[in-house]
């Protein structure tokens, strides 16, 4: 603590100063920690605009061209008014997923018998190439908002299913110990020793489960019917308006990292006031 | 200096000269010829793969990839993988200026519009929903026109992609009103006889799909494009003459060899209804086709400018089809 105070007044950063003081990795004031963030940003930017630029290939455009687009599809409502529609199934998926994943994951940390029966399918869900799977959905649940809820379902599931058995799994066996030389219950285990050690893992499961939703509904929207960001993606694609059509794909990634960042501060604001 | 000289003349020009021989060689039609399909090939493209198995006899070297749509087959050939693409890249064309043109017509723009026997007529569907294949496809655009031209507004278009799709949507009762391909609205007809009925289109004329490739291309391999039109128009009008000889061929030449038997089947009736709508243009194309391309395009939202002032040179490139014609007379 005393090393992480005295790091953060030199204006450090603090996963190198936290670790009680073994470093890693080499120190950086936090103010070049932003101009390192933006030199990376401009190489990549940069590359792009000089590879369309060349081109690489005519229906390529420009960093420049896209960003021109991107403003012009925000300015209009274009994607205001794809994002409503892309955000139905997500958030849908996403509210039944989370609740019941978390609770199947902490069942399978918790008891052997729920570990042996679902831990298998999880596995083997987590390695199928789910986009593969996706057309399938389809002959089960035809072409509407199902469908694609199912999508972002089979896509997030495995991540926070597995992550949340994992943070179970990986509790202290000292603090459980220790709980039980206080003659603790098993449900004051649970409660107060083994989901406060899990939850750092299961928000893990669930930011990397709202990207993987996130995929999972464009994937969606892309392979069974045309709606929201991934009518755009189609239509700028069949009309030839290829800065618009990567505006849209640029604004997914956009999408996904702000939505994954709000979720962490979220997770921060709500469970870990302290740090 | 004088070594400088003797180096240029001993080894330099050996080079240039052996790089311009390979220059020069690349330039040459190797009559091999990449073609990339936006579909995998079925029995609707057989008319195609037949031409080009007498291209192969004539000695043109042919290799078919077939992509997931018909966007990737078009970068495919942007791109320089692929020589030869099917499909109308129109937009292609005039929005990045990509280096490409169409030069032959494998069909034409045929509708089929499918509809529940309760709507008797067009001025029926006023107020009702229709299912096309997606924002900015020629379904949306014979849509739209057919509203226009009978003052009618939709309640709403849908998008459903695929034929197929639609099909079945219509025989869920999920849509009573779409556009289908001959197949699925004979799938249709058959499954549920006596519940839909098709609605006249009156003469929309525009192409379906053409051959397209790049200009360098187009240029550097005159005989093999020239090889391949030739057999086009002669494929094309035996199928008009008789649309059996399409079976024939396939057995003769053992194409789409494992086609199940049921879909084999399908040959023969596919054939004789698409000439029947006239599908197969018998010529391969003209600028007066191009110029009906440019009106409907436009409708589509596929071409932007006023289609008077478009030009036919911009995006056809019809002098190989003009010769073959020529060849092959008729």
């Amino acid at each position: 603590m005393a090393d992480r105070t005295a790091a953060s007044r030199r204006g450090l950063s603090e996963e190198v100063a936290g670790a009680g003081g073994h470093q890693i990795v080499e120190r950086v004031p936090s103010d070049r920690q932003w101009l390192w963030r933006l030199i990376s940003f401009a190489v990549v930017f940069g590359g792009w605009e000089i590879a369309g630029r060349i081109p690489v290939s005519p229906s390529f455009p420009t960093f420049s061209a896209t960003i021109v687009a991107l403003g012009e599809m925000l300015l209009d409502g274009t994607l205001a008014g794809a994002y409503a529609e892309t955000v139905q199934p997500l958030i849908l998926g996403m509210l039944l997923c989370s609740v019941m994943a978390v609770l199947f994951g902490v069942g399978m940390g918790l008891s052997r018998t729920v570990e042996w029966f679902s831990l298998p399918i999880f596995i083997i869900l987590q390695a199928a190439p789910m986009a593969a799977l996706i057309p399938l959905i389809t002959f089960l649940y035809g072409i509407g908002l199902t469908a694609k809820v199912v999508a972002v379902m089979l896509m997030s599931a495995p991540i926070i299913v597995l992550n949340s058995y994992k943070g179970i799994r990986n509790t202290s066996p000292s603090l459980l110990d220790m709980s039980r030389s206080f003659m603790a219950t098993r449900r004051q285990q649970i409660v107060k020793i083994i989901l406060p050690s899990a939850s750092g893992l299961i928000f893990a499961g669930l930011r990397l489960g709202v990207a993987a939703g996130v995929t999972g509904v464009v994937l969606a929207e892309l392979l069974i019917t045309p709606t929201g960001v991934g009518d755009l993606i189609t239509y700028y694609r069949s009309v030839a308006e290829y800065p618009h059509m990567f505006a849209s794909i640029l604004s997914i990634i956009i999408f996904s990292s702000v939505a994954v960042t709000l979720l962490q501060r979220a997770e921060t604001a709500l469970f870990r006031p302290e740090t | 200096m004088r070594n400088l000289s003797k180096l240029t003349f001993q080894f330099l020009m050996p080079a240039a000269m052996i790089l311009a021989v390979a220059g020069e060689a690349g330039a040459q039609d190797d009559m091999t010829a990449r073609i990339a399909l936006g579909d995998i090939a079925s029995v609707e493209t057989l008319n195609l793969l037949i031409a080009l198995e007498h291209a192969k006899e004539r000695g043109v070297d042919i290799e078919l990839t077939a992509f997931k749509s018909e966007d990737i087959a078009n970068q495919a050939v942007v791109n320089g993988q692929a020589d030869i693409g099917v499909g109308v890249p129109y937009p292609v064309i005039q929005k990045v200026d990509a280096p490409i043109r169409m030069f032959y017509r494998l069909s034409e723009l045929r509708f089929f519009p499918v509809v529940d026997k309760k709507y008797e007529s067009w001025e029926d569907l006023d107020g009702e929903e229709i299912a096309v294949h997606s924002r900015g496809s020629g379904t949306e655009a014979a849509a739209n026109i057919m509203a226009d031209k009978h003052g009618i507004t939709y309640k709403n278009i849908s998008y459903v992609p695929g034929s197929e799709v639609r099909a079945l949507a219509l025989l869920n009762d999920s849509v009573d009103a779409t556009f289908l391909d001959i197949a699925n609205t004979d799938f249709v007809m058959a499954k549920a006889p006596g519940e839909f009925h098709l609605l006249p289109m009156g003469d929309l004329e525009g192409t379906d799909e053409a051959l397209f490739a790049r200009t360098d291309w187009l240029d550097e391999n005159q005989e093999t494009v020239q090889i391949l039109i030739e057999e086009l128009l002669k494929v094309t009008r035996a199928i008009n003459e008789d649309p059996g000889y399409v079976a024939a061929e396939r057995e003769r030449l053992g194409l789409l060899a494992d086609l199940p038997e049921d879909l084999a089947a399908e040959i023969q009736p596919y054939f004789e209804q698409a000439v029947e709508a006239q599908l197969f243009p018998q010529n391969g194309g003209s600028a007066e086709g191009v110029k009906a391309d440019f009106d409907f395009y436009t409708a589509a939202g596929q071409l932007e400018g006023s289609p008077e002032e478009l030009k036919v040179e911009d995006f056809w490139y019809l002098e190989p089809l003009e010769k073959a014609q020529a060849a092959v007379g008729g």
